[in-house]
């Protein structure tokens, strides 16, 4: 039983995104302005400082859970103002 | 012009059989106080027959539910001592799975061991530990404790407990389906993301009420926040509250389930709700009643969609549906051994939605429907 791939990647995949705070690699997607996913990798979680910090923290935090990484969502954004990350929405033409 | 091509821009539904292997992890058979009463129970899970009952020892023990002399049925024995007693010949055999005595015989049998279940009592619920490879469970994925189960600041378990007739992998497909919330349960989305991570997939999301649903004059719920995690493959743990104008009603709503067999599975839900000053000892039990009232009826409008679907492996999503892929791969690593979990099924993927372009849409149904009760007089 395999997992199929996504078919909206085939309009537009993810691409690499660097954070400028930690260097860590992930991979990301913009559906619009307000829509991200962001696919980390294990080096990735190991570099980020945010994460470590949440970690320390998280015995007292609910269920332990790690929302986001600002710096990340930071650098995600520069990725697109630079041009490195295109939107959906500003790249594939609306249908409805 | 030939047919062909009309034939292939045709999207076809493909679908694999649903895997007959069971998920590895902890699976909750239910409140403990429904198990705990000293004799035989049994479950159908994980495509066998189980026995649960607690021994003279007070532990709940789990085991394969036929004896391995004759094939009796040990759910219709009897518990003598810390044992299970055959109801054929009275054969007695303990928690660890061996056969401790056989009354009319001078010895036990070699290899008289049968299969068992790791159990875990915990905030009043069991569970048992369900692995292909009969490995025991690592600590890294053990159930949290919910604070509120065992506080008097709290009400006890609401529990409900049914039988689905699909594969369990429908109901994991809720924790990304975003605008299923609205279309089937009458919920108003506002705010969602999902983070999957390990062993554990979440679900974010805000909801507002629905002005144009309810009677007049009733109280107007102004929205809810959900958090709610999947901790492995079967055990939902929701911290949901409930904003009203005077007060929030802060609930626990655990969503779990086990598998009969590859084709069906045991639903349960439970509800637990924070007493307060807004609501004291009685109410906070009302609510939770009706709550898992409500609850109820979600799960039902799901099933009735269920048991009419095709199972689909290739959904055909738009940029404002939810990572039902990768969910699904994140799912997987629970019905492959753990050597062959890969990475990408436990690595950290996060999807925020952006939920304008639906709520657009949605406000104008629900200010048409306030605008057609308006004209009917009913408002």
């Amino acid at each position: 039983m395999t997992v199929r791939p996504d078919n909206r990647y085939a309009d537009l995949p993810m691409v690499p995104v660097t954070c400028r705070r930690c260097g860590a690699h992930v991979l990301a997607r913009k559906s619009s302005w307000n829509q991200t996913s962001v696919q980390w990798d294990a080096d990735a979680s190991a570099h980020c400082l945010e994460r470590r910090d949440a970690e320390n923290l998280a015995p007292h935090s609910a269920r332990g859970l790690f929302l986001a990484c600002s710096a990340l969502s930071d650098s995600i954004i520069d990725a697109v103002r630079h041009g490195d990350l295109p939107v959906v929405d500003e790249t594939v033409p609306v249908t409805t | 012009m030939t047919l062909q091509s009309d034939i292939d821009e045709i999207r076809q539904i493909e679908a694999d059989a649903a895997p007959t292997r069971f998920a590895r992890g902890w699976h909750c058979l239910g409140l403990i106080r429904d198990f705990g009463d000293g004799k035989p129970h049994a479950v159908h899970a994980f495509g066998q027959k189980l026995v649960v009952f607690r021994g003279g020892d007070g532990k709940i023990n789990v085991l394969d539910g036929y004896c391995r002399h004759m094939g009796g049925d040990l759910t219709q024995g009897e518990v003598k001592g810390d044992e299970i007693a055959c109801p054929f010949h009275d054969w007695r055999w303990g928690g660890d799975g061996r056969c401790k005595k056989v009354p009319y015989s001078k010895r036990v049998p070699k290899l008289a061991r049968t299969a068992t279940w790791t159990t875990l009592e915990q905030d009043g619920m069991l569970f048992v530990w369900n692995d292909p490879e009969r490995k025991p469970p690592p600590p890294e994925v053990t159930i949290p404790r919910i604070e509120g189960a065992t506080s008097d600041e709290w009400t006890d378990w609401h529990w409900y407990t049914t039988v689905v007739n699909i594969n369990c992998r429908e109901i994991i497909d809720n924790v990304v389906d975003m605008a299923h919330f609205f279309y089937i349960h009458g919920s108003l989305p506002t705010h969602f993301k999902n983070i999957f991570e390990g062993h554990v997939a979440t679900q974010y999301m805000n909801g507002a009420g629905r002005p144009d649903i309810g009677d007049p004059g009733e109280t107007r719920m102004l929205g809810t926040t959900s958090v709610a995690s999947y901790f492995g493959p079967s055990f939902m743990i929701d911290d949901l509250t409930y904003h009203y104008p005077d007060a929030d009603h802060k609930t626990v709503l655990i969503n779990c389930h086990y598998p009969i067999d590859a084709n069906s599975f045991v639903l349960q839900y439970g509800i637990i709700v924070k007493k307060s000053e807004a609501l004291p000892g009685d109410l906070a039990l009302e609510t939770a009643i009706g709550l898992g009232d409500f609850v109820k009826m979600g799960f039902e409008q799901d099933v009735e969609i269920w048991k009419n679907k095709a199972r689909i492996d290739n959904p055909l999503l738009c940029e404002e549906d939810g990572p039902v892929y990768q969910l699904r791969r994140w799912y997987e690593q629970f019905y492959v051994d753990v050597a062959d979990v890969a990475p990408d099924m436990v690595d950290r993927f996060e999807y925020e939605l952006d939920t304008t372009s639906p709520h657009e849409e949605w406000m104008k149904v629900v200010n048409a429907n306030l605008a057609a009760k308006t004209a009917a007089g009913t408002t």
